[in-house]
């Protein structure tokens, strides 16, 4: 292991390692807008540049690899001259319209100019002139004279998506990022390349202009999607939620993640809600009756749920969907075995096969704890999915964890029907839907955001989701469900 | 005087063909070439001292040694993307003598043991690659390429590449570039073309004067080569001289050879009413000599690197007294900005700024302050990007400013040209 000195600090890094990575390493910061953990090395933004000992030229970290005895210094008054050159290079020809640009607030290009410019500026030429508004495809956008020609992009679609849409065109600084005409970058990956692009070229059609991240807030936490289980950030503040982008984790997604998986956010906002209780009431001709508080419509579910069940166990179903976490199918399963209900079925919506993984993140099975779901189901002993309620005789209660991302749930009306066989049905939900307005109750309940668990992915890993933002009022998890289910009407008598 | 190892048979029209060739000894070497050890041809090379005529002037045997020595499949590139601002030597050894070229590049490709080499033309020679493309069917035919050449059961294939037109191509990684299909752009080193060129194979890319040297070289012997030139610059170089003289043209003559004799005799001195004023010694990328440097240099790499210029591809620009070196800078950055190939950011955008501080001054327009920005910002342009195209365009910037300051404070200050009164360079953009 080449042992190395970094600003007169000593250290022993791998074989192989760069010098940009030895300084991450240590923590030494380094500007850098070309290089990227997940692309290769283009070397092209000079502004890594370093001073290697013996060597009378500067070196770009990036491309440098470390080696026994090295001494590099990243502070020197030379290294500092340089840095500072290569950022004003970037931003000669900037138009630094930041007030009304999407990135301000996480743009490189302010952030090292607070660092490494400072600087007054010198260019008094007029400068390029270029396209501001160029789709790229269904969700990016370009703006030609924000761009540094990074190539981040560029090399995102070549090495990563592997779908080569994007090109630099033309020479010198008349040089632009594009696509073929009638070649749009469509690809299922495309907005990862607005996450990388460290200043305001690529925006996302989604998130542009909707918020100043200034104004946002971030919390980790883990992409309901599908069973692979992205790490993601997400931002929010008191307007809801506004974007979802991917959390380095080598070990699931890597940098990545999929444009589906941006979308994930989107049902949890309060417009596609369903805020209160939804009872449809019979003696109003099939009239649906809302604002119920949730507690009072427990009582009264679980009033009914024990006459059926003292009676007769199989009067009652329990369809459930993979979209919660394991702390709540083992609350609800634990609650509900012990009111003797024995017939619970899972809800499969898609399988998982070869040809339904796309290759790279995105996988068949769009549920994000088929693995926790089975696994505690498994536990309880009880074991059943939709084909088999399906078959089976009809109920007189069933009790439904409907899906909280309605998206990958295609036919989900188609399964009103299928539903309604099961009697009473107590559908729990956070989404409105008004077809659903022909089940006997709609329960709010929380999405993946107000709520903390564990989803377990398709390999079997178990992960954390950290939630905790209040959107839905009345909205509850399954396990305050399964807890008032028993505690109401004296379950315990 | 001149001392023509190279150029000797060229005025000779039938040297063109392979007959003529073959009439003046030709594929005598490669024949020799064939009695010996490869590793030998690559010793005799390295000890005859010969440097890449290319621009860089690194030893040619020294290259060569640099790749792997394994059975790796390997390749010969030939560069004669010869697009130097002033240079013409390659154009024309291509034109006279294909297959002096030809021959050298087999006999190097036997030596480095590579079984496929591309001759990479300059996508304006239209007329060169006729030529060439012509005598390598002529080369074919003769059994000089192709499967067992000569019965020495070393086997070669030899095709022409042609370039689209950028002057960036000349670079060996961005030739390599081309030559895939890619966009030509320099690519990053390491790892080195030796290690991994072509297709990622070990690549060597010489110039075609370098590689018709060799074929001289072993016929004559390496001890033959060295008697002329100087100690560290070996041989002789074609020149390629333009300007208001008398005699412009290639010459070649021994290196070290006085600039004031070549310029004198061979060229038969300034044309009449016009006076020598500065040296652009190798090609428009190397810094400008003043009268005094340039009459007391002589034309080889150690000279010309002590006055702080280079001997570069040896585009010899004679500038005279009628020419005012703001207009000339002008025309230098207006072709530096168009040939960046945008890679690199200090590069890409720098060069734009320096054309457009350049007009500026010659506008009158600029601030007197814009001279030493000129200056400045060429300054933080050296030394920082993948190639040396930034370092082309920074040099001529910063030698023009330091040595004719006055022509460019004159532009600015006076609103006219120090030399004409009036020039283009006072044209509005």
């Amino acid at each position: 292991m080449p042992k190395i000195t970094i600003n007169g600090k000593n250290m022993e890094v791998p074989a192989g390692t760069s010098i940009i990575q030895a300084c991450q390493q240590a923590d030494i910061p380094i500007a850098h807008y070309c290089w990227h953990e997940g692309l290769s090395v283009a070397g092209a933004c000079r502004m890594c540049m370093v001073e290697v000992e013996k060597n009378p030229k500067l070196q770009i970290a990036c491309n440098t690899q470390a080696v026994d005895g090295m001494i590099i210094h990243t502070d020197s008054e030379k290294v500092k001259d340089t840095v500072k050159w290569a950022l004003d290079f970037h931003l000669i020809n900037h138009p630094l319209d930041c007030p009304i640009c999407d990135q301000a607030g996480e743009c490189k290009l302010q952030d090292y100019y607070m660092s490494y410019g400072l600087y007054t500026p010198e260019m008094n030429q007029p400068k390029m002139k270029k396209n501001k508004v160029v789709s790229l495809g269904e969700r990016v956008l370009l703006d030609q004279e924000r761009c540094i020609l990074c190539s981040r992009c560029v090399r995102f679609t070549s090495e990563v998506s592997k779908t080569n849409e994007l090109g630099i065109f033309n020479r010198g600084d008349r040089s632009v990022i594009g696509t073929f005409e009638n070649r749009p970058m469509n690809n299922n990956y495309s907005v990862n390349t607005v996450d990388i692009c460290p200043v305001g070229a690529l925006t996302s059609k989604d998130f542009r202009f909707k918020q100043r991240v200034w104004f946002l807030k971030d919390f980790e936490t883990i992409c309901n999607g599908c069973s692979t289980g992205c790490n993601v950030t997400v931002s929010y503040n008191q307007n809801g939620v506004f974007r979802v982008r991917p959390r380095k984790n080598e070990a699931v997604n890597g940098h990545w993640m999929c444009d589906e998986g941006r979308d994930v956010y989107k049902h949890t906002n309060l417009e596609f809600r369903l805020e209160q209780v939804v009872e449809r009431n019979d003696e109003l001709g099939g009239a649906s009756v809302k604002g119920k508080p949730v507690p009072l419509a427990i009582q009264e579910i679980s009033k009914k749920l024990k006459t059926l069940t003292s009676k007769n166990a199989d009067a009652v179903a329990v369809v459930l969907t993979a979209q919660y976490t394991v702390e709540e199918y083992e609350a609800l399963l634990q609650a509900l075995t012990a009111l003797k209900v024995k017939n619970f079925y899972h809800w499969k919506n898609n399988e998982e096969t070869f040809d339904s993984f796309d290759g790279l993140l995105l996988r068949g099975d769009k549920n994000p704890n088929t693995q926790g779901l089975l696994k505690v189901m498994e536990k309880y002993k009880v074991k059943g999915n939709l084909k088999d309620f399906e078959k089976g005789s009809a109920f007189s209660m069933t009790i439904v964890a409907g899906p909280e991302n309605q998206t990958v749930y295609p036919d989900l009306e188609k399964k009103i029907d299928v539903l309604k066989k099961g009697g009473e049905v107590v559908y729990l939900t956070s989404c409105k839907n008004d077809k659903f307005n022909t089940f006997k109750w709609q329960i709010p309940m929380k999405s993946f955001v107000e709520k903390s668990g564990t989803f377990i992915n398709h390999k079997g890993m178990e992960q954390k989701i950290k939630g905790g933002l209040k959107i839905s009022k009345e909205a509850i998890t399954l396990t305050e469900f399964a807890a008032a289910l028993s505690e109401a009407g004296g379950a315990r008598a | 005087m001149e001392q023509k190892l190279l150029m000797k048979h060229y005025e000779n029209d039938e040297y063109a063909s392979y007959k003529g060739y073959v009439k003046h000894d030709g594929y005598a070497a490669l024949k020799k070439a064939f009695t010996m050890k490869p590793d030998d041809i690559i010793a005799e090379v390295k000890n005859s001292g010969l440097r890449g005529r290319g621009g860089a002037g690194f030893s040619t045997g020294m290259k060569w040694s640099f790749l792997p020595k394994n059975n790796e499949p390997r390749f010969l590139l030939c560069n004669a993307d010869e697009g130097e601002p002033g240079t013409f030597k390659d154009r024309m050894m291509m034109e006279r003598a294909p297959h002096q070229l030809i021959e050298g590049m087999i006999i190097s490709a036997f030596a480095i043991q590579s079984k496929k080499s591309y001759i990479y033309i300059r996508g304006e020679y239209n007329e060169s690659y006729k030529i060439v493309e012509k005598a390598l069917k002529e080369a074919y035919d003769a059994g000089m390429l192709g499967k067992n050449i000569m019965n020495s059961g070393f086997d070669h294939d030899m095709d022409v590449y042609r370039g689209a037109g950028a002057y960036i191509v000349g670079e060996e990684t961005a030739l390599i570039s081309s030559l895939e299909g890619l966009k030509g752009q320099p690519k990053l080193k390491p790892p080195f073309p030796a290690v991994q060129g072509y297709l990622r194979k070990p690549t060597i890319v010489n110039n075609v004067e370098t590689l018709a040297a060799v074929t001289w070289i072993i016929t004559n012997g390496a001890g033959a080569y060295k008697k002329y030139g100087t100690e560290k610059s070996a041989g002789t170089k074609l020149f390629s001289v333009s300007g208001n003289i008398n005699k412009p043209g290639v010459y070649e003559v021994p290196l070290g050879y006085p600039f004031k004799d070549l310029l004198e005799n061979e060229c038969g001195g300034m044309k009449q009413g016009f006076n020598f004023k500065a040296l652009i010694p190798g090609g428009s990328s190397c810094p400008v000599l003043n009268k005094e440097e340039a009459l007391k240099s002589t034309m080889d790499y150690e000279c010309m690197s002590q006055l702080g210029s280079m001997l570069g591809s040896g585009g010899v620009i004679v500038i005279d007294d009628k020419q005012c070196m703001v207009d000339l800078l002008k025309v230098l950055m207006h072709f530096y900005h168009h040939e960046s190939c945008g890679q690199c950011t200090p590069c890409r955008e720098g060069t734009g700024w320096l054309e457009k501080l350049t007009n500026g001054i010659g506008a009158g327009t600029a601030k007197l302050e814009d001279v030493g920005l000129l200056d400045k910002v060429a300054r933080h342009m050296m030394g920082t990007t993948i190639c040396a195209l930034s370092d082309a365009a920074a040099l001529p910037v910063i030698s023009f400013v330091s040595k004719f300051r006055d022509e460019f404070e004159c532009h600015v200050r006076e609103h006219r040209c120090k030399v004409k009164g009036k020039c283009h360079a006072q044209d509005h953009h």
